[in-house]
């Protein structure tokens, strides 16, 4: 007895976490046994149940495989290339003062505006397909990065740097050894927002400027009134989120183990 | 003997971004003989900070030059390097990368500044702790790091601001006697900041009194007395007088407000 109780506290988190949402699917799955439900709303309900028997039916099939490869790669695509411009951009505007006032009207701007409305232009200009959900997840992406990465190189320690200065650094040297370790923390951070708008780009993107992708999938389900695959493709999209949240924290905790471990108080 | 530092009037002033400009030096100069260990007191903001950034080649003055060897100070340079008050090591860097911070700079190869680190690490009684963070050492043991990193690029210049200020009296005690010890064995020249006056007399040939801001040298005072300097040292009456002396010059220049 004592032992599952202590094994309990150690686990703890996981498994109320994952209790809930165990309950919560039971409860879910015996609503339409315990109360009828109106005409109108039963059409369009389902369960975990059924959802997870498309889920099954779906990972077999090839088309649908298509589908989420053609999500993946602008995922992947839009994310990797507001990564590649973000980093570089964010640390020389945090760095040189007469960059960032250049940039930094026209960051703000852009950042202010919803995603949302580019799409018109974006859809005209790179055409209905991949490529315009892969410039959506770009712009998406670009800006929580960007943002964070300059708060970071803001929050310099101004002794650090003149430790590493002191002892000859150029400017190269500098951003190395003392800007980008001291800015991963706020890099981190922004990696974490920059995954969540990029899947709501793929999502966005397929849902209006594509016939590709699971985005797609939903939205032509959700038109013929297949409930099943729209929650299927939820759940793919929820889930999507949930591994890469968690490879970040990972990556997060690899990188930050220089810090002090958070205190047991009491 | 040509003093190894010297400077001409140095004065500099700083005109931060919406605040009142502020004249830290006006007209400060100082010579230093090689080997010699100098300590500067003054009242808090006079200026001392400063003045061992210009001299570390970070500041540059408004006016006047420096001189280190014959040769202008124009930056950093391999011949000088600073131990900083509040510690200034990198968090995300191990101990002994720490101290191999300013050789690696300098384009050494890790197999011959690991010797070299791992030597002054054991100097300064951190082996065993190489591998370790410094939110991991105690705030002694994190000074000792920043003065291992300064020795690491085998400066004759030692810059050291308020190095042991932030240590409890005991640990500071222990300190100031093996910086001592590693001065004496390495021949270095030391320019030791501090609010300590009893610190000052106890390690310095000669301790410059700084007035306040504008800070400018007030007096020179020479300590001497004999060395090796013991602790029993301390509580001779000779020390006690030299205290006062620095003490009676620095009274006038401390301000009320701090
Ligand atoms: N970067 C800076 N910008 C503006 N004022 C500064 C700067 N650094 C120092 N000062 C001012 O110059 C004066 C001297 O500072 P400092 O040299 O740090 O004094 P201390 O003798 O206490 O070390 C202080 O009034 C301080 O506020
Ligand atoms: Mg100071």
């Amino acid at each position: 007895m004592n032992r599952y109780l202590s094994q309990y506290r150690e686990n703890e988190e996981p498994i109320l976490g994952w209790g809930f949402i165990v309950l919560f699917l039971l409860v879910w799955e015996f609503i339409p046994h315990v109360v009828t439900l109106p005409k109108g709303l039963a059409l369009f309900f389902t369960t975990p149940y059924h959802i997870g028997a498309k889920l099954v039916e779906m990972s077999t099939s090839s088309e649908v495989a298509f589908h989420f490869y053609v999500s993946a790669t602008e995922f992947v695509i839009g994310l990797g290339l507001s990564i590649a411009v973000a980093l570089p951009v964010g640390l020389v505007m945090g760095r040189f003062n007469t960059l960032n006032a250049m940039f930094d009207p026209f960051v703000t701007a852009f950042n202010a505006t919803p995603r949302l409305v580019f799409l018109p232009l974006v859809v005209l200009w790179f055409g209905f397909g991949i490529w315009s959900t892969v410039v959506i997840v770009f712009i998406g992406a670009l800006f929580p990065l960007l943002i964070n990465t300059y708060e970071g190189v803001k929050n310099i320690d101004r002794v650090l740097v003149n430790v590493v200065r002191s002892f000859g650094a150029n400017e190269w040297q500098l951003m190395k050894i003392v800007v980008l370790p001291n800015s991963l923390p706020y890099i981190i951070a922004g990696l974490r927002l920059a995954i969540g708008r990029a899947i709501l780009g793929v999502v966005v993107g397929e849902f209006f400027g594509s016939d590709q992708g699971i985005g797609y999938l939903m939205a032509a389900a959700a038109g013929n009134y297949i409930v099943d695959v729209v929650f299927a493709g939820l759940i793919l999209f929820m889930a999507i989120s949930l591994v890469m949240t968690m490879a970040v924290k990972k990556l997060e905790d690899r990188l930050s183990r220089w810090r002090p471990e958070q205190v047991k108080t009491f | 003997m040509e003093p190894y530092i010297r400077s001409t009037d140095i004065t500099l002033t700083f005109t931060p971004k919406n605040r009142d400009a502020v004249t830290a030096l006006k007209d400060f100069r100082i010579e230093l003989n090689s080997g010699e260990f100098v300590s500067i007191v003054g009242p808090s903001g006079c200026g001392k900070s400063t003045f061992l950034n210009v001299l570390l080649g970070l500041l540059k003055p408004d006016k006047g030059e420096m001189e280190i060897g014959g040769k202008k100070i124009t930056g950093p340079g391999v011949e000088r390097a600073m131990v900083f008050q509040e510690f200034g090591l990198l968090p995300w860097r191990t101990v002994l990368a720490n101290v191999e911070l300013g050789p690696e700079l300098k384009g050494e190869s890790v197999a011959s500044r690991r010797p070299r680190a791992q030597e002054l690490i054991n100097l300064v009684g951190l082996t065993g702790f190489e591998g370790h963070f410094p939110h991991e050492l105690s705030g002694g043991m994190k000074q000792r790091v920043g003065l291992a990193r300064a020795l690491a690029t085998d400066p004759e210049v030692l810059l050291m601001d308020e190095p042991f200020a932030a240590l409890d009296a005991q640990t500071r005690d222990l300190m100031q006697a093996e910086l001592l010890q590693i001065w004496d064995k390495h021949k270095k020249t030391v320019l030791f900041v501090t609010h300590s006056i009893e610190e000052a007399a106890y390690l310095s040939d000669r301790v410059i009194v700084m007035t306040k801001r504008p800070g400018r040298t007030k007096r020179i005072i020479k300590i001497n007395l004999p060395r090796p300097r013991g602790y029993e040292m301390r509580l001779s009456p000779e020390f006690n007088d030299i205290k006062l002396d620095i003490w009676n010059n620095l009274k006038d220049e401390l301000n009320a407000r701090e």
